[in-house]
């Protein structure tokens, strides 16, 4: 790709000045953007890096109090849970709207009628704020009132579907209402990468004799692996960031049950006046996203050269 | 004519005078957003303009820590806002900055040393000077109890001691009734554990959940707390205790669905907001105590002052302060937040709940015999991480029954540790 | 197909592939209104509420048909239901998420597609590193930024404004909008910006005749990203504003969360939908294009 880039000749002498100031628009467009992401993404992160070691209690202070906050932060009973939550959320949660959003995809490939309907039907839950998420599915999932009665109601007495009051079933409330609002966007994605798939390589396997369910397993889903990447990465950011859900949800319970990293955060940095382990805790938070998007984006740098390298 | 001309020409230069002064005007950061809790705020409102100031309020909902992030956003951006509800140790910790504005000569001028119940001076005063203005005293030790409920299973009184509950909750179990309403989350289960603690041991109370001594929460003492707390949540609450409001809590008392409810007085707003009868449908009580006097834990709400550049909002913190701790506004807020005043020469035989009067007494009795005592579980002893840790404990062990009560007095004193 | 099926009536293996057709046809129409009851049973019990009476929802529970029908809940959640102190409704909060929501939305899609532009088609030493570093700003936890905001916002005396507001959006928004327009940008051949250049048209002029007129389908992914993500954010809303400052989701919470009263479950219903409306609409009728431009290369 990069034989077609327009490289731009900078030290060109004795040319007019309208075109040497041709060449620095691009970078004088870019560079308010540029400062701003700058300062919000390295100063922000530097600044929460350094309150994670400072004696920050109230308000934040700058004396220096080396790993302590780490070491209470890894202490806690409540922490552990929290970064074990935020592991076992993420994992079911991304293979759920995943598993989901691709069998909608499929269903809806299969030139089915009214598909804008369905689509629209899927992609709705992703308009509505986690605030207003959370406060339906918490009357669903309230047991006087919500699901739980309604079957209850029908005749079936045993029925049981108090997720969110079970402190072993709550964070499955949680998994359940993510997959449900964030499953449209994988159908989406994964739409669009079905509709992306070069027609003649399928009419190619029908003609070879393959089924639709082998035409998809060998030759659809492969040549979309990349969108599977794109649409866990996207999720995973939206795992580690989550606040709101849980917030409306459960709001952490029953007892610490459903805390999770960025709930812990937000109780101790303002809630608890714990700026230094709040700080901390919030930079193990970006430790795990560097787990996830280091390998990510050097995956995406290495496909892209690969590809100019092709062309 | 010349005579009106004078008048009108005096009266504008007494106009203009005025307004060379400052203007007292406010904006009061606070919690309270819905229900008779804002009504109550309202009032402040009313009565603060009726004296000639600008009133205006932010109100955050929902969680105490979106408020505290609110002022703290606030100082952080160098614009502390002039008056914020705080509380407890948040009082002390937010002097320690050097923020706080100063109400000594307000104080003197009035005589607030007098008339303020002496429990909540050291926590108006964290060193010595005014920085915060008290609005009323919430009674948490209360039991409201179904009388129907009582009567249907043979229990006559409201239990005296904690022996007189369990065997008073084994009959109206037995008659097919919930003993104890409740609605598990950190704050209910900590208010009610808060609440046995104190009637079994009250030294125990007091070294542990006022002073925050670790080898109090590790001792028998808590072993046998959290022993009665774990009979509480087995047999006497109901299953339903999880994923239910706990504001709808009462009216499971209310309807003569559940015979006690163990919460502060705002409860007796809820009862009324629920068309429920004092005295018919519900009664109140002093929660249980083994040692045999009038108790009382105390709450207390609070607006703390911020020091401010501005002259007109420094004549409103003035104005404010004075405002909140006159006894009319005492009267007006505490009727309609179902609280006692926080000064203790309000007359209270006229238009307060009988329940709100018996708090008065025995909130003067509990002084005089030295068993009052300030909440844990409503964050006016410890300071927030501690008390945090320690909630986290209790609302574990209601919900882990599998927890024996040996562990918990030990997770408990464990996570305080970890905490210092 | 029809025609063999009439010619040939008694082709075993005609009826049996018409069979097998009518059978994997109802599966999978079976399948997907399964997965649209459980998607749509959410909003219906929402929209149902909202008409009930309090007393009938009290009784009969959350989750049932209606057994009256009125609006008052609509009127009151907008406006006279008292929320914070005021008993003015959500009109005023409303507008006010409209204020913030549109300017931002718009600024930052302006500078994404310009940032976008610059990153595909007049690339730099540096440029591909720079764009990384801006990609990180997808993924930064809002309760880390709070703080660090509040310091900057104070400094630039935009505390308790819809401005300070506006600029959190727009900057936090710019790795979003860039990395979506330069992806997309990236597709538009090099042949024709080398034609254009050739031609005498600069930075601004290649912009503005060439990409923008091939951009809407990306536009469209983008300000329906901007805004349902600005439209529904919580935290910065309730801590950067006060009072009457407060965007519309501060007063979901405000009303939602159980102070001292009964809750009210109808004017909650209708707050929630209020509330949802914009972005609900904004899906209903950009649906269509959000697909269709992710299709074309918002993801890559």
């Amino acid at each position: 790709m990069s034989t077609h880039d327009l490289t731009i000749p900078i030290a060109a002498p004795a040319r007019p000045w309208r075109e040497r100031l041709g060449t620095l628009i691009p970078i004088l467009v870019l560079a308010p953007s540029l400062a701003a992401s700058f300062v919000y993404v390295f100063v922000f992160a530097a600044w929460t890096l350094y309150l994670s070691v400072s004696t920050s209690s109230l308000l934040p202070s700058y004396g220096f109090a080396g790993l302590d906050n780490y070491m209470s932060l890894w202490a806690n009973r409540r922490w552990n849970i929290a970064y074990t939550n935020l592991f076992f959320f993420s994992g079911f949660y991304i293979l759920g709207s995943m598993a989901v959003g691709l069998l909608l995809a499929i269903l809806i490939d299969q030139r089915v009628r009214g598909e804008a309907v369905w689509r629209t039907i899927f992609l709705y839950p992703l308009a509505v704020s986690f605030i207003v998420t959370g406060t339906v599915w918490s009357w669903l999932y309230n047991p006087a009132d919500g699901i739980q009665a309604l079957v209850r109601g029908l005749g079936w007495s045993s029925f049981n579907f108090a997720l969110t009051s079970d402190r072993n079933l709550a964070i499955y409330a949680i998994i359940i209402t993510g997959v449900w609002q964030s499953s449209g966007f994988a159908m989406a994605l994964f739409l669009a990468g079905l509709r992306s798939v070069d027609p003649d390589l399928i009419k190619a396997a029908q003609i070879d004799g393959a089924s639709t369910f082998r035409t998809y397993r060998r030759v659809i889903l492969p040549t979309i692996a990349p969108i599977f990447l794109a649409v866990a990465v996207i999720q995973i950011q939206f795992a580690i960031k989550t606040f709101d859900l849980v917030a409306a949800l459960t709001r952490g319970g029953p007892g610490v049950s459903t805390t999770f990293p960025a709930i812990y955060v937000y109780d101790l940095m303002f809630q608890r006046g714990q700026i230094g382990e709040g700080a901390a805790a919030a930079v193990m938070m970006l430790a795990a996203l560097a787990v996830v998007l280091v390998p990510y984006s050097l995956w995406v740098v290495w496909r892209r050269r690969r590809e100019s390298g092709h062309g | 004519m010349s005579y009106l001309r004078t008048a009108a020409a005096a009266a504008a230069c007494t106009f203009l005078a005025g307004s060379a002064f400052a203007e007292p005007k406010t904006n009061l950061l606070h919690q309270w957003a819905t229900g008779s809790d804002a009504q109550a705020i309202a009032k402040l409102g009313e009565m603060f303009q009726a004296k000639g100031g600008t009133w205006q309020q932010t109100s955050i909902a929902g969680h105490t820590a979106n408020t505290l992030a609110k002022l703290r956003a606030d100082v952080i951006a160098g614009n502390a806002p002039p008056a914020v509800q705080l509380k407890g140790p948040e009082i002390a910790e937010w002097n320690e900055t050097g923020m706080t504005a100063d109400l000594d000569e307000l104080a003197a001028a009035e005589g607030w040393e007098k008339v303020v119940a002496p429990e909540l001076l050291p926590v108006m005063k964290p060193t010595g000077k005014w920085v915060a203005a008290p609005m009323n005293i919430h009674r948490i030790n209360w039991i409201w109890a179904s009388p129907k409920v009582m009567e249907a299973a043979g229990v006559t009184e409201i239990p005296k001691t904690w022996a007189d509950f369990n065997a008073a909750c084994d009959k109206i179990v037995a008659t097919g009734k919930i003993c104890l309403s409740h609605s598990t989350a950190d704050w209910t289960d900590s208010t009610v554990f808060e609440v046995v603690v104190y009637g079994q041991d009250l030294d125990l109370y007091k070294k542990a959940f006022v002073e925050g001594d670790i080898e109090a929460m590790r001792s028998d003492g808590m072993v046998k707390a959290f022993e009665q707390f774990r009979t509480m949540t087995t047999k006497y609450m109901d299953p339903g205790m999880n994923g239910r409001d706990w504001d709808s809590m009462s009216h499971l008392v209310g309807r003569g669905e559940a015979a006690f409810h163990i919460m502060g007085d705002w409860t007796l707003g809820l009862l009324t907001a629920g068309g429920f009868k004092q005295g018919t449908d519900y009664v109140c009580g002093q929660a249980p105590t083994d040692w045999g006097k009038p108790g009382f834990i105390l709450n207390s709400d609070s607006v703390v002052f911020f020091q401010q550049k501005d002259p007109d909002y420094q004549e409103g913190q003035k104005l404010l302060a004075s405002t909140i701790l006159s006894p009319e506004f005492q009267t007006i807020f505490n009727q309609t937040k179902g609280s006692i005043p926080a000064r203790l020469d309000v007359d209270l035989s006229n238009g307060f709940n009988p329940c709100q009067q018996i708090a008065q007494k025995d909130l003067q009795a509990s002084i005089d015999g030295g068993t009052l005592v300030r909440s844990m579980a409503h964050n006016m002893t410890v300071p927030q991480k501690l008390r945090g840790a320690m909630m986290d404990t209790i609302t574990e062990f209601v919900a882990t029954p599998g927890m024996s009560a040996q562990d918990a007095a030990n997770a408990m004193a464990d996570a305080a540790e970890a905490q210092l | 197909m029809a025609d063999t099926a009439i010619a040939l009536p008694f082709d075993a293996e005609a009826a049996a592939a018409s069979r097998r057709h009518f059978w994997s046809r109802f599966a999978i129409y079976g399948l997907l209104a399964l997965f649209a009851v459980i998607y749509l049973v959410p909003l219906l019990v929402v929209v149902l509420n909202s008409f009930r009476e309090q007393e009938e929802i009290a009784r009969n529970g959350l989750i049932s048909l209606p057994q009256s029908f009125r609006l008052n809940a609509w009127s009151d959640a907008w406006g006279t239901y008292c929320i914070a102190g005021t008993c003015e409704g959500m009109k005023r909060n409303f507008l006010n998420s409209l204020w913030m929501t549109i300017p931002a939305t718009i600024l930052s899609t302006l500078l994404g597609a310009i940032n976008g532009y610059v990153l595909s088609k007049w690339r730099f030493r540096g440029s591909e590193v720079l764009f990384t570093c801006m990609l990180l700003g997808v993924f930064m936890p809002g309760q880390i930024a709070l703080m660090p905001w509040a310091f900057v916002l104070g400094k630039l005396g935009l505390t308790n404004s819809t401005y300070g507001l506006i600029l959190v959006h727009v900057i936090q928004g710019i790795s979003f909008t860039t990395l979506f327009c330069r992806n997309y940008y990236v597709g538009i051949p090099d042949d024709l910006i080398k034609a254009a250049r050739i031609d005498g048209a600069g930075f601004w002029r290649i912009f503005r005749k060439i990409i923008l007129p091939l951009s809407p389908p990306i536009l469209i992914v983008t300000v329906i990203w901007q805004f349902t993500g600005i439209w529904n954010e919580y935290l910065f809303g309730v801590v950067f504003t006060s009072g009457q400052q407060q965007p519309i989701t501060a007063a979901l919470v405000a009303l939602t969360a159980s102070g001292t009263t009964a809750r009210s479950y109808d004017v909650m219903s209708a707050a929630v939908l209020i509330g949802a409306l914009p972005p609900l609409l904004i899906y209903l009728f950009g649906g269509k294009y959000f697909v269709r431009g992710l299709t074309q290369g918002a993801i890559k």
